[in-house]
């Protein structure tokens, strides 16, 4: 700011405030005498200091952070403005890191982990204020292993006791759908493939909402859950045109990864799907299978609440259903409920079966460690021991000999 | 967006294993923590381990005693026949009463029934009293509740014990023919025995921990037997200090559970991210035990020094696991 007023020297107007080395002075531009030196202010501190400082650089701030906490705080603020985040995400991230650095658990880890420590801060952070963020991305921008994100990430949510609420499914399938490349015309997407975004969106949300309800979600990794819903969505909104396409195919047009696990919950989606099309009036005659049901997706999920509750038995019925099927022996059917089975028999014959997470209606085959015998309970600890058990484990002489020839101890 | 990564493939595999296979879940995880531990094991208590140890166990303070002579009576052995036999149901009405009648022991409650001197290990048949020992009692929540009547079955105990005598590692691996000791992967010798099943790691400093036993008194007798090993090797050892690190127990609640729900409501001590693991990390602080609950039913119950805590623990979490089974 110039201040008001004509050189002595030349009588020009063109006054300029410059420093001269740290000190302010005001010159005139075009003969260069010095109007005033000092800051052009009244106050009496500011007078005394005639130097410019930086507020951080008075308090030492910037000298009491390390570097490696320096170098940390600015990789944080970069993820953040990767992923476009709002301000106030970053400046929690930031606290949240630098409160986590000097926990003593995090002090002397080392170098890699202290780069995961940041991008779990900044994961942390998005889930506090439901931001749908996976570990996924996270990792990917850091490249980073998701085994150590994972210990990093639950030791930084344990000490500096963090909660950290829920994934929500539906943000993060608006998150994912947006990253699908359905919703434009372009070069390389066939023009039957084109979708509207909102009719998907809808769509999908219903489905997973669905997958949910029907135990397909709990334990599971979400995002493979909403891929292979958005693509059930995608192929009932024009079941002509787009039955053909696989699973493999769509991802690939819709520049999308396919996780391998997407196979198996679209599997496990359309035989839920199945089982609510036997129970609506009008699909009953016809023969129902996995290609044909995705047609009758729009009504599936319009009556999805009744169909559910007649396709399965649900509920107060869940117990009877599932210890009828543990004990497989008959069980009084109730008076009320419809459709409940009476055994797991009835299930494979297409009536109604309790409705179960997968991992129980398919239990794969495992040694079940068997209870312990009689003999094992009256171990006390203390019993004598035999030298002749201990010898068992001892080598011979030839054999020591043997040994150290194959092995050549040093 | 996300990359199918090899390592999101594996982290999904595992998951589907773990929801499957509980059988050998329990040993990964006693890997989290037989060692955080202090190893250099100070602790001068005798561990003559069970009865007398637990009778110094701090008691929960928030519950009344209450009466409970009403109860049948259940005698040690009948309870332990009880776990070998088959399904859950027959023992149910039995194992129900158990945590009750240690309660009233424990309490020592003049109103309840006798207490027995707590250092028989072995209870008589028919007894009027209440079974005692090993088991520090549960605590009830109100004697009109019911209990769970399923019993969480141990699966893995880890203990540790100081043989007292500096060891020549690659002398033990040459003589012994259950060892093996490769130096670059892990400063230890991994020892393994037949009877009980278990495993062994024997570091040099004399100090050894062994991990697979399916009862503290086994883990003992395992020990034992690793410490005549490493004498009949020609070394002085001798077994102090010998205590249990970690108990790991599992069981079915035989319902699916709701595990967005059950986070939901117990923000505080659970930790469910289907991300990273199929199942519901519960951090129950009162008694100090991690569960680990699937959507299954399957709960698999880790972080204990005594049984009666892992006992204790499923009955707290039993309530509110069902609490969550209608509402679907």
């Amino acid at each position: 700011m110039a201040a008001g007023g004509s050189c002595p020297g030349c009588g020009s107007a063109a006054l300029v405030e410059d420093a001269h080395y740290a000190q302010q002075q005001l010159v005139c531009a075009s003969c260069g005498c010095v109007l005033a030196e000092g800051l052009l202010t009244t106050t009496y501190a500011e007078e005394e200091h005639l130097r410019e400082v930086a507020y951080s650089q008075s308090t030492g701030q910037k000298e009491q952070l390390s570097r490696c906490l320096q170098r940390g705080i600015r990789r944080v603020q970069d993820l953040c403005k990767v992923l476009q985040l709002p301000t106030v995400f970053e400046e929690t991230a930031v606290s949240y890191f630098q409160r986590a650095v000097q926990h003593p658990s995090f002090h002397l880890v080392s170098l890699e982990k202290k780069e995961l420590l940041g991008g779990c801060c900044v994961f942390v952070t998005c889930r506090q204020h439901s931001w749908p963020l996976t570990m996924g991305t996270i990792c990917s921008l850091l490249y980073a292993k998701q085994e150590l994100f994972a210990s990093v990430y639950l030791s930084l949510q344990k000490e500096l006791e963090l909660s950290v609420p829920a994934l929500s499914l539906a943000d993060l399938v608006k998150t994912h759908l947006n990253s699908f490349r359905l919703f434009q015309h372009a070069a390389d997407v066939p023009a039957p493939f084109v979708e509207d975004k909102e009719k998907m969106v809808t769509r999908t949300m219903q489905i997973v909402e669905l997958a949910s309800e029907t135990w397909l979600v709990t334990g599971r990794h979400p995002v493979p859950i909403v891929t292979a819903a958005a693509f059930l969505s995608w192929q009932s909104l024009q079941p002509a045109a787009r039955l053909t396409c696989t699973f493999a195919r769509f991802c690939k047009v819709a520049g999308v990864d396919l996780p391998p696990p997407a196979h198996l919950r679209l599997k496990e989606l359309l035989e839920i799907l199945l089982r609510m099309a036997s129970q609506l009036a009008w699909l009953r005659v016809f023969k129902m299978d996995k290609k044909t049901v995705v047609k009758h997706i729009g009504d599936l999920l319009q009556h999805r609440i009744f169909l559910l509750k007649n396709a399965f038995c649900l509920e107060d019925e869940e117990e009877r259903c599932a210890t009828a099927l543990g004990e497989h022996s008959p069980v009084s059917p109730p008076a009320q409920e419809e459709g409940c089975p009476a055994e797991g028999k009835r299930q494979r014959e297409g009536g109604p079966g309790p409705l179960l997470p997968p991992c129980l209606t398919n239990p794969r085959k495992r040694l079940r460690t068997a209870a312990p015998s009689a003999s094992d309970l009256a171990i006390t600890g203390d019993e004598p021991i035999s030298d002749s058990e201990i010898e068992q484990y001892l080598r011979g002489p030839e054999e020591i000999r043997a040994f150290r020839q194959a092995k050549a101890w040093p | 967006m996300d990359g199918a990564s090899p390592l999101e493939q594996y982290l999904e595999r595992c998951g589907e294993q773990f929801k499957d296979d509980l059988s050998t879940s329990p040993q990964l995880f006693t890997s989290m923590s037989p060692y955080d531990v202090d190893l250099p094991i100070q602790t001068t208590e005798d561990v003559l381990f069970s009865s007398q140890f637990n009778q110094s166990k701090e008691l929960p303070a928030d519950f009344s005693s209450v009466d409970l002579s009403f109860l049948p009576d259940i005698t040690q052995d009948n309870k332990e026949q009880n776990l070998s036999g088959d399904s859950h149901e027959m023992q149910k009405e039995l194992d129900g009463s158990i945590p009750r009648n240690e309660d009233s022991g424990i309490f020592m409650d003049e109103s309840s029934s006798s207490y027995p001197d707590a250092t028989q290990p072995s209870p008589e048949a028919s007894d009027v009293c209440p079974p005692l020992t090993p088991m520090t009692p549960m605590t009830p929540v109100t004697p009109a509740s019911e209990s769970s009547g399923i019993v969480p079955q141990l699966q893995n105990i880890v203990s540790t014990v100081n043989l007292a005598c500096k060891l020549d590692l690659k002398n033990i691996a040459l003589h012994a023919r259950n060892a093996e000791y490769n130096p670059k992967r892990f400063a230890a010798v991994i020892m393994r025995i037949r009877e009980p099943r278990t495993t062994a790691l024997i570091f040099s400093s004399g100090k050894m921990v062994c991990t697979g036993a399916k009862s503290e008194e086994q883990s003992r007798l395992a020990a034992r037997k690793y410490a005549r090993v490493v004498q009949k090797l020609g070394f002085p050892a001798k077994f102090l200090d010998f205590k249990i690190q970690n108990m790991v127990g599992s069981c079915d609640v035989r319902f699916p559970i709701r595990l967005e729900g059950l986070v939901l409501t117990h923000q505080q001590f659970s930790s469910y991210e289907p991300e990273l693991f199929p199942g519901l990390i519960y951090r129950m602080v009162k008694p100090r035990i991690v569960l680990l609950i699937f959507v299954s039913g399957k709960v698999v119950l880790t972080g204990a020094k005594e049984r009666s805590e892992i006992y204790e623990a499923f009955e707290n979490i039993y309530p509110i696991l069902k609490g969550f089974k209608k509402a679907s």
